[in-house]
């Protein structure tokens, strides 16, 4: 069963269309990733599915009803949690998450179990009376999550939920994710790391420009790249590389650093190792190791909308 | 209903733990209230400051009508001459002036009484009632005079009897109210300058959840716009009917000022004030993209139609053109109530002010509709 089905939506804004005639449908159990650049029409289309803008055109199904008439049923089974902490730094973290419970419905006895549970659920169980503005980077993510998922809806929202935090906080919301999940939440995941998408997510589309350009799981949206490979080399420093220079190897199609390894597309048919490995070895790179890899998300990415995620 | 009282529970809590808060709903006016006595309830208390010039010399009934007003209860009698008292009362010194010319003497005796001048620009209930006793005093002398028809022993048998003890005028108080008065309307004028800046403060939170972002997770639950907003006016409301009681309270109980109409009678005026306040705050909030927009734009209504409207001085020494300008302003209309209330009005006597106010409410909260409908971005979702 899909919990959510969209169909032929379109945002315009003014003679600006957002939101290009999308059709996507989200089965239940899945956790689904919603990839884009900055400005690919993510966001509207999140903000659609949210009810907090409305679309032109089309229409979008949350459980087998129209959103558009069933506003309050669609918003009962949604949770959010925005890219921007959408938290008071004046409330403390049980009010915090008790308060947007409370738009739900829940009083009483179910609310403050209902509360207890999220901020268990997020790690934050003995923070019930610390401020959030005494709270770290990862700690305010995760009470960001609490306050969404307290009313225990059926699809989970999640707009970059790792940004700006330590890779423990992040391991840990991963994993949240992973368990809400394995609880029967349906979740749409945004993140600008392809790693975390690659890691959690069972399927995925690519959005550019507002339209749908790509859509499967992380092996099939692979294998529709087939005339690019990944050459990764890793080096001991990367003082002394000059990246353009390689970008006129012939065969190159992308370099990028990350971290202490230098990313390379190249397409399939153009041996040109060799080459690269000349023209590090003449910028005096020091070169640790070298592997040729089958495409990563982040290739597939780059090829399909011709720029990095992180643009 | 439920949702609307969710809501104002919330922003109740959020808002009275902030100490800043409760320094500007209540702190500032109290202020206000303190500083509208130290600048009108002046250090005379209420003597009324009378200045007498004599240029009749010497003359008995001069020198009579002279004490006369000198034994007066709650009246400081200095004597002076013209030029000095033209001075003093220009300056405030002085609230009433009493030029008694050469001649005055002579003319009470002949029956005709004149050369007796009495000058003041507060133009006040009090001046007259000083004026009223002089005249009656003068009119009973001026009776001898027309009894004896210029016989001055006559005269001056009769008038002697007259100045005995057992036909003495009563000398009666004469309270001078306005100086309590000016405290109530200008403590009304700071309020309700405080009351505005606090309704765009309220109203602000619109905004401020719009930059942290908790706007959108509210609008994401079922909770709809008019919702949200009817909490808002409603917690702005609830704020000022604290403002308007806990400032009378103060008024009343801790400055002892004394309104001269019942305090009770000023809580509706005040709220339906408030109710334009908060229609101009929602107004502001409306076209404002920010908070620093909506604090500038605050600055640039709130402070001048303060002060055309005379929240900052009395409306007596501003010019014609001003007093014509701040008829377009709501807190002319309260202002003006309050005067009118004090003047013995009775508060259903006055539903055209109360009439204008409403409709000022009615077309702010109009205007924010109309704008808030206007807006087509998550970021100016209500």
């Amino acid at each position: 069963m899909n919990v959510l089905e969209i169909r032929n939506l379109t945002k315009k804004f003014g003679d600006f269309i957002a939101v290009d005639n999308i059709n996507l449908s989200v089965a239940e159990g899945e956790i689904f990733g919603f990839l884009g650049a900055n400005g690919a029409g993510k966001s509207t289309t999140i903000n659609m599915i949210a009810s907090l803008l409305r679309a032109t055109r089309g229409e979008i199904e949350l459980l087998g009803r129209n959103i558009a008439k069933h506003n309050k049923f669609a918003k009962m089974n949604i949770g959010i949690v925005p890219q921007d902490l959408a938290i008071y730094e004046d409330m403390t973290a049980y009010e915090n998450v008790s308060f947007f419970a409370g738009l739900y419905g829940l009083r009483g006895s179910l609310l403050h179990e209902r509360t207890e549970e999220a901020l268990q659920f997020v790690g934050l169980g003995d923070k019930h009376r610390s401020f959030p503005r005494n709270f770290s980077g990862g700690m305010k993510r995760r009470l960001n999550i609490a306050c969404a998922i307290a009313h225990r809806p059926k699809l989970i929202i999640m707009d970059e939920p790792t940004v700006g935090i330590d890779p423990q906080s992040r391991n840990y919301i991963l994993n949240s994710v992973r368990k809400l999940n394995d609880m029967g939440c349906t979740i749409i995941y945004t993140s600008h790391y392809m790693e975390e998408v690659e890691e959690i997510c069972t399927r995925i589309a690519i959005v550019d420009h507002g339209k749908i350009i790509a859509d499967g799981t992380k092996e099939q949206l692979k294998s529709t790249i087939t005339d690019t490979k990944d050459i990764w080399i890793g080096v001991k420093s990367a003082e002394s590389l000059k990246v353009d220079s390689l970008r006129n190897v012939q065969g190159v199609t992308a370099v990028r650093m990350d971290e202490q390894i230098l990313k390379i597309n190249s397409k399939t048919e153009v041996n040109n190792l060799n080459d690269i490995i000349q023209k590090l070895i003449r910028d005096r790179v020091e070169i640790r190791s070298v592997e040729e890899q089958e495409p990563s998300l982040e290739t597939v990415f780059l090829t399909l909308t011709g720029r990095n995620l992180r643009d | 209903m439920k949702d609307i009282i969710w809501l104002i529970r919330k922003t109740l809590i959020s808002k009275f733990r902030n100490k800043r808060s409760w320094f500007l709903y209540f702190g500032l006016p109290i202020a206000g209230a303190l500083l509208s006595m130290l600048l009108y309830g002046n250090a005379s208390g209420t003597d009324l400051r009378v200045g007498i010039v004599n240029e009749d010399g010497n003359q008995a009934i001069t020198a009579d009508t002279i004490q006369f007003v000198g034994e007066l209860k709650q009246v400081r009698v200095n004597a002076t001459d013209k030029t000095s008292l033209n001075q003093a009362i220009e300056d405030g010194k002085l609230d009433i002036g009493i030029i008694i010319d050469k001649g005055f003497a002579d003319s009470v005796r002949s029956g005709n009484p004149g050369k007796m001048t009495i000058v003041s620009i507060k133009g006040a209930q009090v001046t007259a009632a000083v004026k009223s006793m002089l005249q009656s005093y003068i009119g009973n002398i001026t009776a001898i005079g027309k009894e004896t028809s210029g016989d001055q022993e006559a005269f001056d048998r009769i008038y002697e009897g007259y100045r005995q003890p057992s036909f003495k005028l009563t000398a009666d108080t004469v309270k001078d109210t306005s100086s309590t008065k000016s405290v109530t309307y200008q403590t009304f004028g700071y309020l309700i300058t405080f009351m505005m800046f606090s309704a765009v403060n309220m109203s602000g939170l619109i905004l401020r959840e719009k930059e942290n972002r908790t706007f959108l997770r509210i609008f994401s639950s079922p909770i709809s716009a008019r919702t949200y907003v009817l909490a808002n006016v409603a917690v702005n409301v609830i704020i000022m009917l604290l403002q308007i009681v806990v400032t009378l309270f103060f008024m009343r109980n801790v400055f002892h000022i004394d309104s001269g109409v019942s305090y009770i009678e000023f809580v509706p005026v005040l709220l339906l004030f408030g109710l334009s306040s908060v229609g101009l705050s929602l107004m502001i909030v409306a076209f404002a993209q920010s908070g620093a927009i909506a604090g500038a734009m605050q600055n640039l209504i709130i402070t001048p139609t303060c002060l055309l409207a005379g929240c900052f001085f009395p409306m007596d020494i501003m010019p014609d053109t001003v007093r014509r300008i701040s008829n377009f302003l709501p807190q002319h209309w309260l202002l003006d109530t309050v005067n009118k209330l004090q003047q013995g009005n009775k508060l259903g006597s006055l539903y055209l002010n109360l009439a204008i106010m409403a409709a000022f409410a009615a077309a702010f909260s109009l205007i924010a509709i109309y704008r808030f409908g206007r807006n087509n971005d998550t970021r100016m979702f209500v």
